[in-house]
């Protein structure tokens, strides 16, 4: 019997069983699967297959009987179906809108488990559901062929907690180098997708830019067990810069920046910092990577100034100058 | 992970949970044609009859007739007769649910309530066992985007085909104007987002920058959907052509790596790309976000736009 069809006949069988069905009458019922002449070997079997349905998320599991039941295996029913989400359409549509923009976009890890999320959200809704009408690019680079596959297949080792192996390149040197990577999380900063773990090279925690893995292959070797455990502290928002003026190995600078006009009730958003009330609002932003936060206030035009300190207002005006001057004249070419 | 790939057939651990929905999804929807239902569960026509055919052998033991789940086509529409108990789809895994809140935070800020609550009642349909995993594997995918206000609720009434009102900022008139729009799609193209529309307003079909729109409210008006207007990605269609723009070798390999062979190298290191000049607005960001690595070459209006925005910041008090 297929293996498909054995897991499904299985889950019919403890879907339908008033009590817990003893091992013995399992082996009865699929004599072809567990009825082998080697008894253990058709417990690995079928340990194997309880797995698999653990594995799905099917509540299975051993109960030690009494006087009046058995000792066996039960399916937990409530535990099992899914029961009504009661989303209002508002939620559904979010949720909808979203999900299907993370697929559309191809660049989303876990596609198949957003899909099929989606459809069990809306199982339960009357009316047609929400066709994908919104699109967003994710990648952000030029090439990203291989960025779905590569963001399943991380996902995967991730949640399979197995190591990889991957062939990693720098635009910097223009060099590859090979790493053996334990994956810890993956996270999307200004359309750009990060993977976060453990870098056997470096002996420490790194990221990694996953648009510049140029070959990546996951651990085959004991594919049911862990290879590795993520810290308890763990927190991908430790490794990965939020924001252009955040860079881990340098001295954070505290930075005046003033904001007015337009930009002025829009503060919050454009930084992570308290501003202050008024037609101006000031904030301060603690930089560690100074270059970064001032070409950020540059783009934000003339309502956005860098106050304070006076080396970083110099350098913030040097580098409007530099521009200036550089467009100031006609043609360069 | 689990299983493996056999040639050309999808891990037993994925058709077992297509099969564990597709069953109680025929049951609540009786009749769906053929295709309709392939659509659904994101397979092909041919794949969902192989899927169909194996499910007749599926039951539970002695397998008396009457023990089998009975799913059929009849006239090229999909039936079940008996569906062995599998009348619900079974809750969602934790990498499910993982992957969902993860795709919800795409729309973050802009989802705002509706996210948060919809998010809650996402893990009250865990399965108790699994709640604990979800939250850890949580903390595995972490995505932060910048989506602008107008979102959640444009999305809702693309959903709910209802007419919205704004107000909308032509840059070409300078003036702000209140539209009536049937909202169809919304799209995100080189970092700004853009709603396309019926603006029954100008009585066409129109595309909206979303950071151009202000007092956007839903109207209780539906609409019925009609066949998506053709329209151009922005900027193919502007006349304001093609800007060059030259990069420092300090910043070249990320040029290149952002767009590939379109970067022309030069002898001195640095590279040229050209880009659409629809959007003088987004230009000018993109060339000040360089500090001074980015040069426009040419066409002189562009050389200009971002001449006056890089002295107005040094005027600006």
């Amino acid at each position: 019997m297929e293996r498909t069809e054995r897991l499904l006949d299985l889950v019919a069988l403890l879907l339908d069983a008033q009590e817990p069905l003893p091992w013995s009458e399992i082996r009865a019922a699929f004599p072809d699967d567990y009825g082998g002449p080697s008894t253990e070997a058709s417990e690995r079997k079928f340990e194997r297959d309880k797995a698999e349905l653990l594995e799905l998320g099917i509540p299975i599991t051993f109960v030690s009987g009494d006087d009046d039941v058995p000792d066996g295996y039960v399916i937990d029913k409530n535990a099992y179906y899914l029961p009504e989400v009661g989303l209002t359409p508002e939620e559904l549509a979010v949720l909808y809108a979203a999900g299907s923009a993370a697929l559309a976009s191809g660049a989303f890890p876990g596609r198949q488990d957003l899909a099929h999320a989606l459809r069990k959200v809306g199982f339960f809704s009357d009316g047609p559901l929400p066709a994908p009408k919104v699109r967003l690019e994710l990648g952000g680079v030029a090439d990203a062929r291989d960025l779905p596959g590569r963001l399943d297949l991380l996902w995967s080792a991730i949640n399979a907690r197995k190591s990889v192996e991957l062939d990693y390149y720098s635009p910097h040197t223009k060099a590859l180098t090979k790493r053996k990577v334990d994956p810890w999380g993956l996270a999307l900063r200004r359309g750009l997708w990060t993977l976060v773990g453990f870098c056997h090279l470096r002996q420490a925690p790194r990221s990694f830019h996953v648009h510049r893995i140029r070959a990546l292959t996951v651990n085959a070797q004991r594919p049911k067990s862990a290879d590795f455990e993520v810290p308890p502290d763990f927190r991908l928002d430790d490794y990965v810069a939020t924001w252009p003026w955040q860079f881990r190995f340098h001295p954070p600078v505290d930075v005046g920046v003033e904001l007015k006009g337009e930009l002025a009730p829009l503060a919050s958003r454009l930084f992570p910092a308290q501003p202050t009330a008024g037609e101006r609002v000031t904030l301060t932003v603690r930089a560690t990577y100074l270059e970064g936060l001032l070409k950020y206030v540059l783009s934000l035009g003339a309502d956005a100034r860098v106050v304070s300190p006076p080396d970083a207002v110099e350098r913030f005006r040097g580098m409007a100058r530099r521009v200036l001057d550089a467009h100031a004249g006609g043609p360069t070419s | 992970m689990t299983g493996t790939a056999e040639k050309g057939r999808p891990q037993v651990h994925e058709r077992l949970r297509r099969l564990l929905f597709l069953v109680p999804f025929v049951a609540k929807n009786p009749g769906l044609p053929v295709d309709e239902v392939a659509k659904k569960l994101g397979v092909g026509r041919e794949e969902l009859l192989e899927e169909l055919d194996l499910l007749t052998l599926v039951g539970r033991p002695p397998f008396q007739p009457d023990d089998f789940v009975d799913i059929y086509v009849e006239d090229g529409r999909v039936y079940v007769d008996l569906d062995q108990r599998l009348s619900a789809p079974p809750r969602l895994t934790a990498a499910e649910g993982v992957a969902l809140a993860a795709a919800a935070a795409l729309l973050k800020p802009a989802g705002g309530d509706a996210l948060t609550a919809a998010l809650a009642k996402l893990e009250t349909v865990l399965p108790p066992h699994a709640v604990q995993r979800y939250r850890a594997m949580a903390k595995t995918l972490d995505v932060a985007m910048e989506a602008p206000d107008g979102l959640a609720t444009l999305s809702q009434a693309i959903v709910e085909r209802r007419e919205v009102e704004l107000d909308y900022f032509t840059a070409g008139r300078g003036q702000t104007e209140r539209r009536r729009v049937r909202p169809q799609e919304l799209f995100s193209h080189r970092g700004l987002w853009y709603l396309a529309a019926h603006c029954l307003t100008r009585g066409d079909a129109r595309l909206f920058r979303l950071d151009r729109i202000a007092g956007l409210s839903l109207t209780d008006v539906r609409f019925e959907p009609q066949e998506p207007a053709t329209r151009a990605m922005p900027g193919v269609v502007d006349a304001a052509g093609e800007v060059r723009v030259r990069f420092a070798p300090a910043v070249a390999p990320w040029i290149v790596e952002r767009f590939g062979d379109a970067a022309r190298a030069l002898p001195d290191g640095a590279v040229e790309v050209t880009v659409p000049g629809d959007s003088e607005r987004w230009l000018t960001q993109w060339i000040l976000s360089f500090g001074g690595d980015a040069v426009v070459v040419e066409p002189g209006w562009a050389k200009d736009a971002v001449a006056r925005a890089a002295r107005a910041s040094l005027d600006s008090d």
